[in-house]
């Protein structure tokens, strides 16, 4: 033992019988903030929270800022915009924009058309894509990895592939002529006049292709052709792909609830059975309430790649009378003006239109972005 | 009773219970069908038929009758050879698609896998980073990437200088100009390659950035799923975080990284944005275009069919799985 050692070390002094007193004698402030502060660890430490920090936010500069430029051009005056000294922060603050596009291109006719389609199609594809994936996970079957290799075939093949005979296919929609020869080959009901409470409703939901007279009146292009059912300009395709597992991007959906499945441990499942429920009850009652969080990571991926999708839209939505989300970046009538900041002011229009598009989406994500990384950190997702 | 029923029930009853076994997993299995039905259904019914028209459009010439109805006309390998030898850019497309590939993977694994790593570590804010790491993929997508595309007022408003005269550089690009990232590197002797490469990486951070939200989600579940009990007993043993990366986090990682990649490249190979995607969209639109381009779009697929295949098999080589079985 040493010197300091023995100034350091505690005085033990006993007051009473049941009490006693430890005197520590403690080193100076400026010794223990030296020796907590001024040394390699800490001094490493700090210079990567820094680093860190700097680099977090640069990047969320850089994911944010096209964001802010929308934002901020969204508000400006066409003079902001041959205003050298105006950048960022509009001088002439106006909602001229944001009118034009609610009262002039129909907004709220492509939110609630747009709404019913992601909805339907996200809500059907995140309960097949559970469905496909949990069969993947829980059932050994012959030819479980070919069928899982064709999942991963839909995925590679890109849509731009298909996309001629995708078109041709729900535009004479036919399954192995097999409609056709239900359907009396070669009839063709053409341009049927349909009133009615039912057709209204159905025509509502745009589930047929129909067009309204100078009249008023419901007419059906020609549903039945003899070439097959036309499906263009309804919803239908996009249903149909969906309730099948063959949507946009559905085989990574498969794939991520199949590893999600897996980490389910089997023992669950093996004590309901013995309670004697069946796998498709299990499945509904036992499996899916789990996977809750993760369900809703799929729905969120599934809604919103949806409702800004161009390409499958543009594919089947041919005629301009279904207006959709992304039938709406244009320029509206009231806004149209020739002048030298024109490409400036018609894309920040554009990019307006970009915004209203999202801010559905925004205030969704708001609200479930805490389960998009807990569904995912949850699922225990390992690759073998 | 006699013995020789005494035997047959004995056998029938384990006969019966042979079968129940044998009948529970294929039971099973057929529940397992039963599961994968949709996709089934959906495959034969509605993909197999567009797989196969496609496969024979790319074979004719299509001819779309004014009544409705199209008639085709047997061509043989013509649409393949015009793509091939008569047509100027699909070649050119091919090769530069192929380079922005071999740049994108790397850039966009390391980064992803990057983020990945430092969203995992507990700070402040951590949520809220979280969140706007992940607003691209969820808004950057589909029509919002064509808006993006002809947006010409974003780099108008991140210009700052020449203000006087009129016109103005970005923002962005100063700062790696500010910084030089080429003269540094020249200056350590690493190659101009290597120069090259990480100038465009910074150039192109916010394409990177925009692309690898996936990949960082599946990275952080991997990372995620890894045992903390190993850091500690590693902490215990006194290895460094540097070594704890390598010999822990990267091997126990490396099934994403497989996946990641395979992701990477279909993703990157598929989105309109590729310029192969972007070329055959463009000869879709022309008269007759049609069958080329589900020619051209054919060939291409081959081609990432292949390059998936050899990525996956060189990644697989490295890959370390903690469980075997299964």
């Amino acid at each position: 033992m040493n010197a300091s050692d023995n100034m350091n070390a505690p005085r033990v002094k006993r007051e009473s019988k049941n009490r006693i007193r430890v005197d520590f004698e403690r080193a100076p402030l400026k010794e223990r903030l030296k020796a907590r502060f001024l040394n390699g660890y800490f001094l490493g430490k700090i210079i990567w929270y820094i680093f860190r920090l700097i680099l977090l936010i640069g990047i969320s500069y850089v994911v944010l800022y096209p964001f802010i430029s929308k934002i901020a051009g969204s508000f400006m005056s066409p003079e902001d915009f041959v205003d050298v000294t105006v950048r960022l922060i509009p001088k002439h603050f106006t909602l001229d924009i944001y009118k034009a596009i609610f009262t002039e291109l129909g907004y709220w006719q492509a939110f609630t058309n747009t709404l019913f389609l992601s909805g339907a199609s996200a809500v059907l594809q995140v309960f097949v894509c559970c469905m496909i994936g949990y069969g993947f996970a829980k059932f050994k079957f012959k030819g479980r990895g070919i069928i899982f290799l064709l999942v991963m075939v839909t995925m590679v093949v890109p849509h731009q592939t298909i996309q001629l005979s995708m078109f041709m296919h729900f535009r004479y929609f036919d399954l192995y002529g097999l409609l056709s020869l239900l359907g009396g080959n070669g009839i063709t009901v053409g341009t049927d006049e349909v009133t009615g409470e039912a057709v209204k409703i159905l025509t509502g939901l745009n589930i047929a292709p129909h067009h309204v007279t100078e009249a008023g009146k419901m007419v059906y292009d020609g549903i039945w052709t003899n070439t097959g059912l036309n499906l263009c300009n309804t919803y239908w395709p996009l249903i149909l792909m969906s309730a099948t597992g063959l949507g946009f991007k559905n085989g990574l959906y498969i794939f991520l609830l199949r590893q999600f499945f897996r980490s389910i441990p089997d023992e669950l499942e093996e004590s309901a059975y013995l309670d004697g429920s069946n796998t498709f009850h299990t499945f509904l009652t036992i499996i899916l309430p789990l996977s809750v969080p993760m369900m809703i990571t799929v729905f969120l991926f599934a809604f919103s790649w949806q409702w800004t999708d161009d390409f499958y839209t543009g594919l089947f939505f041919t005629s301009s009378k279904t207006s959709l989300m992304t039938t709406l970046v244009g320029i509206p009538d009231s806004l149209k003006l020739e002048y030298a900041g024109q490409d400036l002011y018609y894309a920040a229009i554009r990019n307006t239109c970009g915004i209203t598009i999202i801010m559905p989406l925004v205030i969704l994500y708001v609200f479930l972005q805490n389960f998009l990384v807990e569904g995912i950190e949850r699922s225990g997702l390992t690759a073998d | 009773m006699t013995s020789e029923q005494n035997i047959s029930t004995a056998a029938s009853a384990k006969t019966s219970k042979r079968r129940k076994i044998v009948s529970l997993d294929r039971k099973k299995a057929r529940a397992g069908w039963l599961f994968v039905l949709p996709f089934i259904i959906g495959f034969v019914l509605i993909y197999l038929p567009m797989i196969f028209d496609s496969i024979k459009l790319s074979f004719n010439k299509i001819h779309i009758l004014a009544g409705g109805g199209y008639t085709l006309e047997w061509v043989g390998f013509e649409n393949y050879s015009e793509a091939l030898f008569t047509d100027t850019g699909f070649i050119p497309s091919l090769i530069s698609g192929l380079k922005n590939l071999a740049f994108d993977i790397p850039a966009i694994l390391l980064f992803s896998l990057f983020m990945a790593v430092l969203l995992n570590q507990k700070m402040v804010g951590r949520a809220a980073f979280r969140a706007i790491f992940f607003i691209p993929v969820i808004l950057s997508t589909g029509i919002m990437e064509s808006i993006e595309a002809s947006n010409i007022l974003s780099t108008y408003m991140e210009s700052s200088s020449g203000i006087d005269t009129g016109e103005g550089t970005s923002a962005a690009a100063e700062i790696v100009s500010a910084v030089d990232v080429q003269y540094l590197f020249s200056s350590m002797k690493v190659g101009a390659e290597l120069a090259t490469y990480v100038s465009t990486m910074v150039n192109n951070i916010f394409d990177i950035v925009n692309r690898s939200g996936v990949q960082m989600l599946i990275f952080l579940s991997g990372l995620q799923s890894i045992s903390p009990a190993i850091y500690e007993s590693c902490k215990m043993d006194g290895a460094t975080a540097w070594e704890t990366f390598w010999k822990i986090t990267f091997p126990m990682i490396s099934p994403m990284i497989l996946v990641n990649a395979v992701y990477t490249v279909i993703d990157s190979f598929t989105t309109s944005k590729n310029v192969v995607m972007a070329y055959i969209d463009t000869v879709y639109e022309k008269t007759d275009g049609q069958v080329i381009s589900s020619a051209m779009s054919w060939m291409y697929f081959l081609l990432i069919f292949l390059i998936v295949g050899v990525i996956a098999g060189i990644v697989s080589a490295f890959v370390f799985y903690q469980r075997k079985n299964d």
